[in-house]
């Protein structure tokens, strides 16, 4: 049942990628699809192998669970089950689970006959992970290179990274992905506190529209981008971030093997002062 | 350790990414397009690896130029050895006497020169003819001792592989990295000069117990990085970043860097500084001090000098007994005392017989704690 009563007017039939009619239906709120059977699937395996990974892990401690990649000797073939092999398919799980997720959307924002932004953002969220955990390590030759499934475990490995390249603040494509980050969160700021400003008046004077929030902005900085523009903005800045940093870690490695600070000497070695 | 290559995707790097032109010299390069192979140094997950660019790596090999060793020596003739003022390499015989000598003038002076250190009117004289020391025959004297010091006695750092002349000199007579006392040295003439590489806090909170400041912890930075450039490593190499100072997490690497860092500052104390009075002023420092080695001067941007190439095994005289056993500059006593610098003259008389005196106590004995710096005697300004 849809939990309001006038939702039921929007499920349409059709728009599916796979399966025609198959799967087209609703369990309860959820539209289900080819996608949502095959991305539960992938979904319930994949945490089934992580609660038996952290059962086999000798750690006792939720932070400490952690479910490591192969070592590099076995580079790209399958390893043992106990010696990565679970981390191998736990990675397969969850690629194919976040993969279906985005194909849902995609089936139901063709339903309604949207844009298809909303897969396309999500769709840059996954590339971040699967450079992460499937692009870098094939250009690198050995599954090994990918980060471990564990709170505390995750963040080790991102330390130690950084320090294969002595100083990974000076890498040019993390510097780029962190000032996305940051104007992200800047921008939604901005955007989140102006929207809320104009639908708080002071009591007993009417809720201001979108000409009020250009002229704020206009009188604050001489430019509104509008109402539209802003959303355009954001989306952006906030896939700028994953991107970038997919690519700054894409490089480390298969394209740069040595110190960060030192890629910076094309600095040092401008014609200009060198 | 474990490796892992990347040879099957290297073409599929190149064409996605097929920016070549891009391919500079190693200053000015923006991206490296070389096969990378990568050393796993901690456990799977860490993220405890180094990665090479193997374009990288085998133009630093090609530059490496590693001489093959001298033909096995023949038989030497029967008796007692007839060598005058041989004061170390006298417990080898006549035939490997003669290689080894080849061998140095190859790794250090430039073949066939042996004037670089003998008075060839005169081969045991340690003087010119007209009675002028020759700084360089002594100064080779004590390198040699040194050498087979660091043999006998670091075995914990240079494993079997051992040293040569030639592991830091490279055929030349003045090795790569030698440092003075300086601004910019500092962080050197601190942890490979005298005291330990030690700032971390033991307990978690702040305290006073630890007294290191913010300058002394930058030291052990610089010092650190001067290691990571020296070996062409990374900080994961000797490191497990999640607690640098845990041993226990530590690559075994570190433990060898350790006894380097020992090793060095008991080289410079015992055996480098101290042959400040035998050389001319032209081989000191603007502060007048002795060149003194660091881990670049050996290592010259490889993780093993010489990527391990085994020379020591060829030549025994390289091995042995290192004591001091003779009378090291006869010819040098007053010319010492008349320009033995500026303060603290007790310390310089003293520092004028270091190289006969003071190693003494130091030989063949483990390591000298960091604390207590044993033999040296130079003059220390500006702490």
């Amino acid at each position: 049942m849809a939990l309001l009563s006038f939702e039921r007017k929007y499920r349409v039939r059709g728009g599916t990628l796979v399966g025609g009619d198959l799967f087209d239906f609703w369990f309860g709120p959820f539209y289900v699809g080819f996608f949502g059977v095959v991305g539960a699937f992938f979904t319930v395996l994949g945490t089934l192998l992580v609660i038996y990974g952290c059962v086999i892990d000798p750690h006792r401690s939720i932070w400490q669970f952690n479910i490591a990649p192969p070592d590099l000797k076995y580079g790209l073939m399958f390893a043992p089950l106990a010696e990565g092999g679970l981390w191998q398919i736990i990675t397969i799980c969850a690629v194919g689970s976040f993969v279906s997720w985005a194909l849902r959307e995609v089936e139901i924002s063709r339903k309604l006959g949207m844009g298809l932004h909303v897969p396309f953002a999500f769709g840059t969220a996954i590339f971040a992970y699967v450079t992460l955990v499937v692009i870098r390590p094939l250009l690198l030759g050995a599954w090994g290179h990918g980060f471990p499934y564990g709170i505390f475990s995750h963040l080790d490995w991102v330390s130690n990274v950084g320090y294969q390249y002595l100083h990974f603040h000076y890498n040019p494509a993390h510097m780029i992905a962190i000032v996305f980050f940051f104007t992200t969160t800047l921008a939604l700021a901005m955007h989140g506190s102006l929207i809320l400003s104009v639908t708080n008046p002071k009591k007993g004077e009417p809720v201001k529209t979108s000409e009020h929030e250009n002229v704020f902005f206009r009188d604050f900085v001489g430019y509104s981008i509008g109402a539209i523009g802003i959303h355009r903005l954001g989306l952006f800045l906030a896939l700028n971030a994953g991107i970038w940093a997919a690519i700054c870690i894409l490089v480390s490695g298969p394209f740069w093997a040595r110190s960060w600070v030192e890629w910076w000497n094309w600095w040092l070695n401008l014609p200009f002062w060198r | 350790m474990i490796r892992a290559t990347a040879r099957p995707l290297a073409g599929l790097a190149l064409a996605a990414l097929a920016l070549a032109g891009c391919k500079g010299n190693e200053k000015t390069q923006l991206a490296q397009w070389g096969v990378k192979e990568t050393v796993q140094s901690g456990e799977r997950g860490t993220g405890m690896e180094q990665v090479y660019d193997m374009d990288d790596v085998n133009v630093r090999y090609a530059a490496t130029n590693i001489p093959t060793s001298l033909p096995p020596a023949g038989t030497s003739p029967p008796g007692p050895l007839p060598w005058k003022n041989v004061q170390v390499l006298n417990d080898i015989s006549v035939a490997e006497f003669n290689r080894t000598m080849v061998a140095f003038s190859t790794w250090v002076a430039g073949t066939g020169n042996c004037a670089y250190c003998h008075n060839v009117a005169n081969f045991s004289a340690d003087t010119l003819n007209d009675g002028t020391p020759i700084y360089t025959k002594l100064v080779a004297r004590r390198m040699i001792q040194m050498t087979r010091h660091i043999n006998g006695q670091y075995s914990a750092h240079v494993k079997n592989t051992g040293v040569t002349c030639y592991t830091c000199h490279r055929g030349k007579p003045l090795p790569n990295g030698l440092w003075f006392y300086g601004d910019q040295d500092d962080y050197l003439r601190h942890y490979l000069d005298r005291d330990g590489a030690r700032v971390i806090s033991q307990t978690e909170g702040p305290t006073n117990a630890n007294r290191s400041s913010v300058k002394q912890t930058e030291y052990t930075y610089a010092l650190m990085i001067s290691m990571s450039k020296s070996l062409n490593v990374n900080c994961t190499y000797c490191h497990n970043s999640r607690a640098f100072s845990r041993w226990e997490q530590s690559p075994p690497a570190r433990v060898t860097a350790y006894h380097g860092i020992y090793m060095v500052r008991d080289l410079n104390q015992n055996y480098l500084s101290p042959l400040r009075p035998v050389y001319p002023a032209v081989r000191l420092g603007p502060m007048g001090d002795a060149p003194k080695a660091q881990c670049l001067t050996c290592h010259n941007n490889a993780y093993k000098p010489l990527y391990g190439a085994q020379m020591t095994k060829d030549y025994p005289a390289v091995w042995g007994r290192s004591e001091w056993n003779g009378v090291p500059f006869p010819a040098f006593g007053a010319a010492i005392a008349a320009t033995a610098p500026e303060a603290a003259p007790a310390a310089d008389s003293a520092a004028a017989a270091a190289p006969a005196a003071a190693p003494t106590p130091a030989v063949d004995a483990p390591p000298p704690a960091p604390a207590a710096p044993q033999g040296n005697a130079q003059p220390r300004t500006n702490r």
